[in-house]
């Protein structure tokens, strides 16, 4: 792999988790548990689908392909699944509310670190556009928040929120993973350090955010295993490997698409 | 939950104006949600969101007597044409 293909794949990873993240957002359109969250959660998710269109352009200009709308397209859909690099995380289909909120504090702030390491880039472009998701991801951050200081120190609501917080937190070793051309792309200067360094500062917020000691509720279960990050970026291969949940997810986001691939938006 | 009206004003002269109103269940969960409700657009570069219960409300019989006083409405009709028959009366 050349300098050129391993930055290439280090913005395809974030491109392609940007993506998939904002596309399950976007799916609670009508059906979050209120009106004003479906709202937000939604127009959130389309924050992220920003940022992935911003990033696919750069991977375009990168391949020497003016990044029209349909060009952007047919990279951000058109690939084999072997081509893309998302994370499990954001390919899971999560089971309910409380998964999807879970998911999104946790993506969320792994995605403010990530732009932190990328906005002194040696791509300025790269650089231009964490300057602006930060002002995003921090509004992003503050959303999710909101709900969990309120639901977290609620009996019922707790609990469901820390057993969502054991679906998901398996998954999080593979949000840090990073792909194979990282290393080539960080001595490029594409980014400050590596993805696998925010991994334990990662798990920490995580251990403070939904631990019991920081609020005090009469019925909580048992602390101890909950929110362990596990080991499941064994299964990714370096982001070259999909799990169940990719294909059925690409075939709902190109069902429209493949009506009539030739149409003109 | 609570109920919370809704402000926004865009910088410059504009008044703060009502916009909606939205249920929350915390003060930050109110600013948050009436961020994406109603600024997500950027139809405004100021928000304010009060509790409906912490607006403080005449009822219907307090404001009403006022409604009967038509030489409040003045249209300044009269006034002119005092003025006017004041003008003619003096060339």
């Amino acid at each position: 792999m050349n300098e050129q293909e391993a930055i290439r794949e280090f913005l395809l990873a974030f491109a392609d988790d940007e993506h998939l993240m904002g596309q399950q957002h976007t799916e609670w359109i009508g059906v979050a548990p209120f009106l004003e969250e479906d709202l937000a959660f939604s127009s959130i998710g389309q924050d992220e689908l920003g940022h992935a269109a911003l990033l696919y352009e750069l991977v375009l200009e990168l391949d020497g392909i003016e990044p029209t709308d349909t060009a952007v397209d047919a990279l951000a859909y058109g690939r084999l699944s072997g081509g893309y690099r998302c994370c499990h995380l954001v390919e899971y289909a999560t089971k309910n509310w409380a998964e999807a909120l879970v998911r999104h504090w946790i993506y969320d702030t792994f995605e403010e670190m990530r732009w932190q390491l990328v906005k002194s880039s040696s791509l300025p472009e790269l650089a231009s556009i964490a300057r602006k998701a930060l002002r995003e991801e921090a509004f992003h951050r503050r959303h999710a928040d909101a709900l969990l200081d309120k639901l977290l120190v609620a009996a019922e609501a707790r609990n469901r929120i820390l057993e969502a917080l054991d679906a998901v937190a398996p998954l999080v070793e593979g949000l840090c993973e990073p792909v194979e051309g990282e290393p080539k792309a960080i001595r490029e200067g594409l980014a400050a350090a590596s993805t696998a360094d925010l991994l334990e500062p990662l798990q920490q917020a995580i251990e403070e955010r939904f631990s019991l000691s920081a609020t005090q509720t009469p019925a909580a279960p048992a602390e101890g295993h909950r929110g362990r990050v596990g080991g499941a970026a064994e299964g990714q291969r370096g982001r070259t490997s999909r799990s169940a949940y990719f294909e059925p997810l690409l075939a709902r986001m190109r069902e429209v698409l493949d009506y009539d691939p030739e149409a003109v938006w | 939950m609570h109920v919370y009206e809704v402000f926004t004003k865009r910088d410059g002269r504009d008044e703060f104006r009502h916009v909606g109103a939205l249920e929350a269940a915390t003060d930050e969960l109110a600013l948050v949600l009436a961020r994406e409700g109603y600024l997500r657009r950027a139809e405004g570069d100021r928000l304010w969101v009060v509790r409906r219960d912490h607006v403080i409300v005449a009822d219907d019989n307090f404001v009403a007597p006022n409604a009967d006083k038509p030489h409040r409405h003045h249209d300044g009709a009269a006034v002119a044409a005092r003025r006017k028959a004041s003008r003619q009366s003096q060339q």
